[in-house]
């Protein structure tokens, strides 16, 4: 285990990822101060995330830049858990298509960005025992970006496509001694971009009322990645030392479909929705260290926890109330609340460890938290119109509630409750060109 | 014996730190195809890399996707060093408008390699490696720019560009089984973060007439930088303990700023020629190898370690040889005929040249940074259909390209008769062909 092995295999670890931030709290103003609601009512870029489908609404480019943070206190069997503020910006593009003839203002393009303040990524995969919310606060330290297309079919039907791109790491890294006696290191990693299709529709219901009635169906595939390095030094010296499979799953996302239902008016907008999230084929953080060959898949290795995650369906509800304060100023205000059940199961499986004071391997808990959100939204808005700057701007806040939960371990072993709140603001400002 | 040695070397490596792909190769067919004397004359998805003052100049909303390929035959002593192509879309985004009666545009340039966003490779200071294409070859890029052109003849850009370096923690714990190592009761943990690296670009766009501008370009300098600590603590197989500590600090990539002044001259209605000169600041590069301090305690077992097993020792603390490296200017002359105009059709033929003078010093130590001067030559077609159809009432642009870099035959003495690689000649070329196509709405 010579220094250029470790320091080979470190060369390595590079992106370990977190789940997405707008999983977490929506993406877009507009749609994360309407309780993250937007399958049937998104409007510009933030429909590149909610449903690729509306953005065939759009008629005017612009640009969109803002910033957003959140802030964390969470509690686990009663201690505070420090976690940093994940903070960012954002950057929305509206592209209506300016085709003629029959596709006349019927195709849009947006691109929806966000992008952490401090980092790209952020990979925190910890020992089970660790106390820790592997599904909540670092998930929020992640790129996203998300790139769609809509198309107004007519007859009230419009569709969309889409995609998010994130990146996981795979390599290697091989230390050995040349012939003459120096040590050697050849370390290859690549960053590989992973990429989750996106789709959407929506429909307007021909209901021959002056408001609008739109259901909306989005299905976003699973984003994950994956960090997969494996450290070969069994030809460094004599010393008989086995293959480090430095693996993970630090990135996830479930697949999901969102389904909501809108009503429209130029004043009101009102949406409710749900949202099932197909946790249950997540397979958690963490791999094995050392892999039990083919002939031997019984060995002594370590296996990390097998944690039983089940689907959840989040509800969502969202207003929006348009004031026209004068011919070239509109103010918007928001409000709205969604749920995010609780994907990990209060009894979790025991990890085990190698306990250097027994010389033997032990039990330890999983000291996973995680708890039921309940998160309260509201957010304002302002449209300028000619003589005014072409200008949007948007500001929502979120109140996060995590619903005081116990977590045992499989052996009967009490690991206290999970609670504590989180606080999410922002604002955005858009140039209409 | 050596070049045996120095050929196995090279077969089983490639690039080590990485640049940027698009500076040897050009963004987009029109570019490449004209050497990269673009700086005054870009106006379209290309201006995010060439200048981002070029994006106000768009008639219309542009989309743009194509492709290259550019295959590396690069030789030591004969033997071809199997670096990898670089390989992968290109595309881009210009949205033009205006704000409070201002022209405007925003822009979004990427190449999205095939296989990978990036990569990293690296080895010990003494391995032979083609530093500087191997640099620009494994890499995404992505840009994002706003243009503004405040007066007819003006125009101003700037944007920035967006890459990351690594930084984090790696933990292992448990007991290593030395007899049966599967059976190795290990465990780990890791805390790292990928952090965002933004480097900027700006540019200018005079306008002296109708047929001849002025253009200056500056697109700042990146390092990639890997900062990385590993603790390793444990048993081995219940004979001793073990404890390893470890901290790495290395720039695994370096792009040098850039400074373009370039002209562009539209000679007759038909004939466009180009002329651009990059100063590139080579001089602040850093070599791509590793600083590393370790601490190593694995105390004897009692009675000894058992026959035939020898335990490792703390290595050598890396000492990182200088790396001489030269600012460069570097030429490139593009010239544009468009040779067919109808109303509905026009063509283009497009050639360039481009000539780098090798930034590295004679490699006479105990690094083996291989380089030589380059001279590529390109040509390209392109073809504008206008008003294609009702749909499209804008154009739509195909453009192809192919460039050949020749890099010139040069031997590399070492002072020491006895180095361990020794001496060699380099050579090689390098076969750069791609298309793009552009949708142009107005």
């Amino acid at each position: 285990m010579r220094a250029s092995a470790l320091g080979a295999a470190l060369l390595l670890i590079a992106s370990t990822a977190h789940a997405s931030p707008e999983d977490l709290f929506g993406y877009g103003a507009r749609s994360q101060g309407m309780g993250a609601t937007g399958a049937a009512s998104a409007e510009g870029y933030e429909a590149a995330y909610a449903n690729p489908a509306l953005l065939s609404r759009m008629r005017v480019r612009k640009l969109s830049l803002g910033l957003q943070g959140a802030t964390f206190a969470l509690d686990a069997g009663g201690d505070r858990l420090s976690y940093a503020r994940a903070k960012g910006t954002v950057i929305g593009v509206d592209l209506p298509v300016p085709f003629g003839g029959v596709l006349e203002d019927r195709v849009g393009l947006g691109l929806a960005f966000y992008t952490p303040t401090d980092v790209v990524v952020r990979g925190k995969i910890l020992y089970p025992e660790t106390p820790q919310f592997p599904l909540l606060p670092d998930r929020a330290q992640s790129v996203a970006v998300r790139l769609g297309v809509g198309v107004d079919i007519g007859w009230g039907l419009r569709v969309g496509a889409g995609f998010a791109a994130l990146a996981e790491i795979n390599g290697s890294a091989i230390v050995a001694t040349d012939a003459t006696g120096r040590v050697g290191t050849r370390v290859e990693d690549q960053l590989v971009a992973t990429y989750a299709p996106a789709a959407g529709l929506t429909y307007d219901l021909p209901l021959g009322t002056r408001a609008i009635w739109r259901a909306g169906l989005a299905y976003r595939g699973t984003l994950d990645a994956r960090f997969a390095v494996v450290i070969d030094a069994t030809k460094l010296s004599s010393l008989n030392i086995p293959l480090f499979n430095i693996s993970g799953l630090a990135q996830y996302d479930p697949a999901q479909i969102a389904l909501e239902l809108a009503r429209e008016t130029p004043e009101l907008t009102l949406a409710l929705g749900a949202t099932y999230k197909r946790w249950s084929a997540y397979p958690g953080l963490l791999e094995p260290t050392i892999l039990c060959p083919a002939d031997n898949a019984d060995c002594g290795a370590l296996t990390p926890p097998k944690v039983a995650y089940t689907d959840t369906l989040a509800l969502h509800a969202g207003v929006d109330w348009a004031i026209e304060v004068a011919q070239p100023l509109t103010t918007h205000l928001r409000a709205g609340a969604f749920t995010d059940p609780n994907p990990l199961p209060s009894r979790v499986p025991a990890g085990q460890a190698y306990d250097p004071g027994q010389k033997q391997t032990v039990s330890v808990p999983t000291r996973y938290f995680n708890a039921p959100r309940v998160a309260l939204t509201w957010g304002a808005g302002l449209r300028t119109r000619k003589p005014l700057p072409p200008i949007d701007l948007d500001v929502f806040g979120q109140y996060h509630l995590l619903v005081p939960t116990d977590h045992t371990s499989d052996d009967g072993t009490p690991l206290g409750k999970a609670s504590g709140h989180v606080l999410v603001g922002g604002v955005v400002l858009g140039v209409r060109f | 014996m050596r070049r045996a040695l120095l050929a196995l070397a090279l077969l089983a490596v490639a690039p080590h730190a990485r640049a940027n792909p698009l500076d040897p190769f050009g963004f987009g067919s029109r570019g490449a195809a004209m050497g990269g004397a673009m700086a005054a004359d870009a106006r379209s998805f290309d201006a995010n890399y060439y200048n981002p003052a070029g994006l106000v100049r768009a008639e219309g909303l542009e989309l743009s996707i194509g492709y290259f390929r550019a295959s590396h035959y690069l030789k030591t002593n004969g033997h071809d060093n199997d670096v990898d192509p670089v390989k992968g879309l290109v595309g881009g985004v210009v949205a033009p408008g205006e704000v409070l009666g201002v022209p405007f545009a925003f822009g979004l340039g990427v190449h999205l390699p095939d296989d990978r966003i990036s990569r990293v490779r690296a080895f010990r200071q003494e391995t032979p490696r083609w530093e500087l294409y191997d640099n620009r070859n494994q890499r995404l890029y992505l840009a994002a720019n706003l243009a503004i052109s405040p007066t007819p003849w003006l125009q101003l850009g700037g944007g920035m560009s967006f890459m990351s370096s690594t930084e984090g923690h790696l933990d292992i714990s448990g007991l290593a089984n030395i007899f049966r190592v599967e059976d190795s009761t290990l465990r780990h943990q890791v805390d790292a973060d990928l952090t965002s690296v933004r480097y900027p670009q700006f540019g200018a766009r005079v306008a002296l007439s109708d047929r001849v501008a002025l253009a200056a370009v500056y697109r700042g300098e990146f390092k990639l930088k890997l900062d990385l600590t590993a603790y390793l603590h444990g048993s081995i197989s219940e004979l001793t303990t073990a404890v390893y500590q470890l901290e790495t600090h290395s720039v695994n990539n370096f792009l040098p700023q850039q400074f373009v002044f370039g002209g562009s001259w539209l000679v007759t209605d038909d004939l466009r020629a180009a002329l651009d000169v990059t100063w590139v600041n080579w001089s602040a590069y850093v070599p791509p190898v590793a600083s590393l301090d370790v601490h190593l305690d694995i105390p004897p077992p009692p009675g000894g370690w058992p026959n035939g097993i020898t335990p490792p020792q703390t290595p050598a603390k890396t000492r990182i040889a200088a790396l001489e490296m030269h600012d460069r200017a570097v030429p490139h002359l593009g010239l544009e005929w468009r040779a067919l105009a109808t109303r509905a059709w026009e063509g283009f033929l497009r050639a360039g040249y481009e000539y780098d003078k090798s930034p590295i010093a004679p490699q006479t130590e105990v690094t083996n940074y291989i380089d030589r001067d380059r001279h590529a030559m390109s040509f390209g077609l392109g073809g504008r259909a206008l008003s294609p159809l009702r749909e499209l009432p804008g154009d739509v642009r195909l453009d192809a390209h192919v460039q050949l870099s020749e890099l010139a035959s040069g031997a590399t003495i070492k002072r020491d008769p006895a180095d361990l690689v020794g001496d060699y000649t380099a050579t090689g070329h390098i076969w750069n062909v791609g298309a793009t196509l552009t949708v142009g709405f107005k």
